[in-house]
């Protein structure tokens, strides 16, 4: 059942969002992952390219993967100057999807705190800054004082084992509703005409001449000149079906939220440090994350170790924490990249054959923009200068991207 | 279920005494005519697979030796019993 809360669906009496519709023996472009990244892609398909006649195939139900399990945290204060600008649009579509889509999508620029407890974190913030600065993009450096003043739960004194120094703070940064994305995007494609099927799962993609030519699932055969490959975790399985091999480790990411409080925490905190960033949800409760066992795992079991680990370094930036109780974890998986960058290419030595992964636990974030510009893409054949340099010929031309300076070693690959 | 793994000299311990050491890709490549993308399938490129793969382990909180196990990415257990072909 549809949550009542969405005006649209209640004035349209006893509509379904989703419609169901048998599979098409063929369409225009079939999507594979019925998630955010799938669902934009489709939209924009429809929408701004005129092409209606689009599959998305998912094989368990929208948003089952990354799009329902990511902490719905939204920013644009990456470092490298491909990443940036395409962050920075990603955060001005959500109100104007909020508007296209009729949905409310809860988007709540509340700001991201991000906290440094050494001078080499200070500094590299200062980097951040900078460049987010030489984007027009709203990013400043508090001090441990001003920090407190933001959040004024944070413990800035050096009882902490790792004193908080200072912080990046960026305003335009915050939270968008999950699952309200998912269901938007999936009322607008269906609205277009875009068939969504779930629980069909893609068993084989075939290539003849080197073009794809049609996709196999457990539902029937479908041709069709475009496939993308949107399958999240799951990029390398599809990709491995038409013997292209990625840079990808696929890591489970976990995350928790607790009993819900009054409201104390009114912006996204994080810290590299502590490995920890927490904000408060609507509702209430502390929605808290995220820790990756550093090897690769398919599962989306959550550890009593990580759980552990997360209440010890809420309660130290947060001591009023203290005794409030995780209500819930879960766990999601991450399709990591040598370089915390994803990979977006296509018609390369596969014509029709495009991909859009490696987000990492970046893909939340991206997933909007990117699926106008890889719509775009599909439509037009053109590569759009924007994802370029997302290519996977990068990983052979030792052209890595600079995002990896940031974050926390996860594995030998990065 | 969380993971064990079976060092060959300290035996089954507790999965977090290790570090991963990535999958296992064969010996390295010889230098000598060495093509970029040979290089880079080296480096970088991995099957990830969801299933039963052969991959390295270094008993980093432990004796420290480097060894290889085979593990299933599908449900996260260590695998024992002779490798099949």
């Amino acid at each position: 059942m549809a949550p009542r809360i969405f005006s649209r669906l209640t004035r349209k009496k006893k509509q379904r969002v989703l419609q169901r519709h048998s599979l098409k023996g063929s369409y225009d472009a079939v999507i594979i992952g019925g998630g955010l990244h799938g669902l934009a892609t489709a939209y924009f398909l429809a929408k701004e390219r005129g092409m209606t006649d689009v599959a998305v195939i998912e094989r368990r139900y929208i948003g089952f993967g990354g799009s329902g399990r990511n902490t719905a945290i939204v920013r644009a204060n990456q470092r490298t100057k491909e990443n940036l600008p395409l962050y920075a649009e990603g955060l001005e579509l959500w109100p104007k999807l909020t508007d296209e889509l009729d949905f409310n999508l809860m988007f709540f620029n509340c700001g991201n705190l991000n906290l440094a407890h050494s001078e080499a974190a200070l500094g590299s913030m200062r980097l951040l800054v900078a460049s987010a600065q030489f984007h027009g993009i709203k990013s400043e450096i508090l001090d441990a004082k001003q920090c407190k003043e933001i959040v004024p739960i944070l413990d800035i004194s050096d009882r902490l084992t790792y004193p908080i120094m200072g912080g990046m703070y960026h305003p335009p940064g915050g939270t968008v509703r999950h699952d309200a994305v998912v269901w938007g995007l999936a009322q607008g494609v269906t609205n277009h005409g875009v068939h969504i099927h779930q629980g069909t799962e893609v068993t084989g993609i075939n290539v003849h001449k080197g073009r794809v030519v049609s996709v196999e699932t457990d539902k029937g055969a479908i041709s069709t000149p475009l496939v993308l490959n949107a399958a999240g975790g799951y990029s390398t399985l599809i990709s491995a079906m038409v013997g292209i091999q990625l840079p990808i480790h696929v890591l489970t990411i976990q995350a928790m939220v607790t009993q819900p409080l009054k409201p104390i925490l009114h912006h996204v905190v994080s810290s590299g440090g502590y490995h920890c960033y927490a904000n408060q949800t609507l509702k209430g409760e502390i929605a808290t994350g995220a820790h990756m066992d550093p090897w690769p795992n398919y599962t989306t079991d959550v550890s009593a170790h990580y759980i552990k680990h997360q209440a010890e370094a809420l309660t130290e930036l947060m001591p009023c924490l203290k005794g409030v109780k995780f209500m819930r974890s879960w766990a999601g998986l991450a399709d990591m990249t040598p370089d915390m960058a994803p990979i977006i290419d296509g018609n390369d030595h596969i014509q029709g054959y495009f991909m859009d992964c490696g987000w990492g636990y970046f893909g939340f974030k991206s997933g909007a923009v990117i699926g106008k510009y890889m719509a775009e893409f599909m439509a037009t054949g053109r590569y759009p200068d924007r994802l370029a340099p997302f290519t996977l010929r990068r990983y052979e031309d030792h052209r890595l991207m600079g995002e990896i300076a940031n974050p926390v070693n996860y594995g030998p690959w990065n | 279920m969380s993971l064990t793994i079976t060092c060959p000299i300290c035996g089954q311990r507790n999965g977090y005494e290790f570090r991963f050491g990535g999958e296992e890709r064969g010996p390295r490549p010889d230098e000598e005519d060495l093509t970029h993308e040979q290089w880079c399938d080296y480096v970088h490129m991995r099957t990830n697979i969801g299933g039963i793969q052969r991959e390295w382990w270094y008993h980093r909180d432990g004796c420290g030796s480097w060894f290889t196990i085979r593990r299933d990415t599908l449900t996260n257990l260590e695998v024992e019993g002779p490798e099949e072909t």
